[in-house]
């Protein structure tokens, strides 16, 4: 089996009429499919959060096939993940898109057992201190994309679960937590 | 014999009419017991043969082959039930229906990728993963049998030839001449272009468009936009190598 890094492609992968949108609607609804599921995936593997369609991506290239997506099918497949609640566009030309590995919900999950964790419920952090501080090291926290990160803390507000605060420093906000 | 006037001759021939006739009913019935008793020696040969060789019908796929030719031969049909004996005897029914229920799973599973038309071998391969716990091999013949008491059930399983390869077809889509034609030349490589089909089969291309977009719309195949040369290639799972890439759960 083909494999990117120690990313595992599945079969498809490799059989050239998957790079090339299909006409009939049924058979593209799995194609679509296989690909929302690839990219998934990968992204959740390679820890990606945002794919720009202008740039290179490695998974919309094979080049032990010389196929690779054109701008259409890339937008299509990727129109179908936001669909599905599992990415965001970032912008109006959708030139760059936000995955969501983990949805929303998910994530703010995620910190809720992070803090619970580190018995962090009432102490006050900085949005910084989650994504790089040594408490998230190791977790899925770390390094994770700064956009989803306030989404998923905005969710927890909204449920008061937490307060965020803009901090004395400079730009970066800070969290405090009242579970 | 002199014929001879009268009630009393009358009387003579209907008893000597009599006679023969029980004497012919006499020969038949010798013979219906002599063949009777064949037969039963017969099957009982083939039982005591089917009990000794128990072991290698259940798990050498070519001797169960033979072993079925050789029973379809004499007139018997070990899966024509599973009450019979040669099912309790053999348990081959069982293993026949098993196998009808496995090959019922994969074509559904794999119906997205290739539109209901699956290579046998590459049906019989899956079926083998999907069964490798299991001691016993399967063979392409078992797939076959298996596929043949499917048809019972009046599910549209059916068996296809195009060009050297069997296909198994599980939806109802009527293939005609022109599309087993593609199917065939497509066998080479896994796809075909236009130009391919008008040249090779002396085909107008309204003919081949015609019956390119059939199968394209019968999700047997797939367009492929992107080679070099920029010709349109269009793609058949159902024969190409590329195995397909759904994982069945079993």
């Amino acid at each position: 089996m083909q494999k990117l890094g120690d990313f595992k492609l599945p079969q498809f992968f490799n059989y050239p009429p998957y790079f090339t949108l299909q006409p009939v609607r049924d058979t593209r609804d799995k194609q679509v499919k296989l690909w929302k599921e690839l990219i998934l995936e990968y992204c959740r593997t390679e820890k990606i959060f945002v794919i720009g369609l202008e740039e290179d991506f490695p998974l919309f290239s094979n080049p032990v096939i010389e196929r690779s997506l054109g701008h259409e099918a890339k937008e299509a497949f990727l129109s179908f993940l936001v669909s599905e609640g599992r990415a965001e566009w970032l912008d109006k030309g959708h030139r760059r898109c936000l995955i969501l590995w983990h949805r929303i919900e998910d994530w703010a999950d995620i910190i809720i057992h992070f803090v619970k964790d580190n018995g962090l419920e009432d102490s006050v952090m900085t949005v910084e201190e989650m994504r790089s501080g040594i408490e998230s090291r190791g977790t899925e926290l770390h390094g994770m994309d700064r956009t989803i990160l306030m989404r998923a803390l905005k969710l927890l507000e909204h449920k008061g679960k937490l307060a965020i605060f803009k901090g004395t420093s400079t730009d970066d906000e800070g969290v405090k937590f009242s579970l | 014999m002199r014929r001879r006037p009268g009630i009393g001759g009358l009387q003579t021939a209907a008893a000597a009419r009599d006679q023969y006739r029980l004497l012919g009913e006499n020969v038949a019935k010798l013979r219906t017991d002599l063949m009777k008793e064949q037969l039963a020696t017969f099957r009982s040969q083939l039982e005591e043969f089917a009990r000794k060789h128990k072991n290698d019908i259940r798990k050498n796929p070519a001797f169960r082959a033979q072993f079925h030719e050789m029973c379809a031969k004499i007139g018997v049909d070990p899966l024509a039930s599973n009450k019979g004996f040669w099912a309790e005897l053999l348990g081959i029914g069982d293993f026949y229906y098993e196998l009808g229920l496995q090959i019922v799973d994969i074509c559904l599973a794999t119906r997205a990728h290739n539109g209901g038309l699956i290579n046998l071998q590459e049906l019989c391969s899956l079926l083998r993963q999907r069964r490798k716990s299991d001691r016993e091999a399967v063979s392409e013949d078992d797939c076959l049998r298996a596929l043949s008491k499917l048809k019972v059930l009046g599910s549209g399983y059916e068996v296809i030839s195009v060009g050297k390869k069997k296909l198994v077809r599980s939806v109802p889509t009527e293939l005609n001449k022109d599309h087993n034609a593609i199917l065939e030349l497509a066998q080479a490589q896994g796809f075909v272009t236009m130009d391919e089909v008008e040249r090779r089969l002396n085909w107008t291309s309204g003919r081949a468009i015609d019956a390119l977009d059939t199968l394209l719309e019968e999700g047997l195949a797939m367009i492929d936009d992107g080679h070099r040369d920029g010709k349109r290639r269009y793609w058949f799972p159902c024969v190409s190598s590329i195995s397909s890439s759904i994982v069945i759960d079993s």
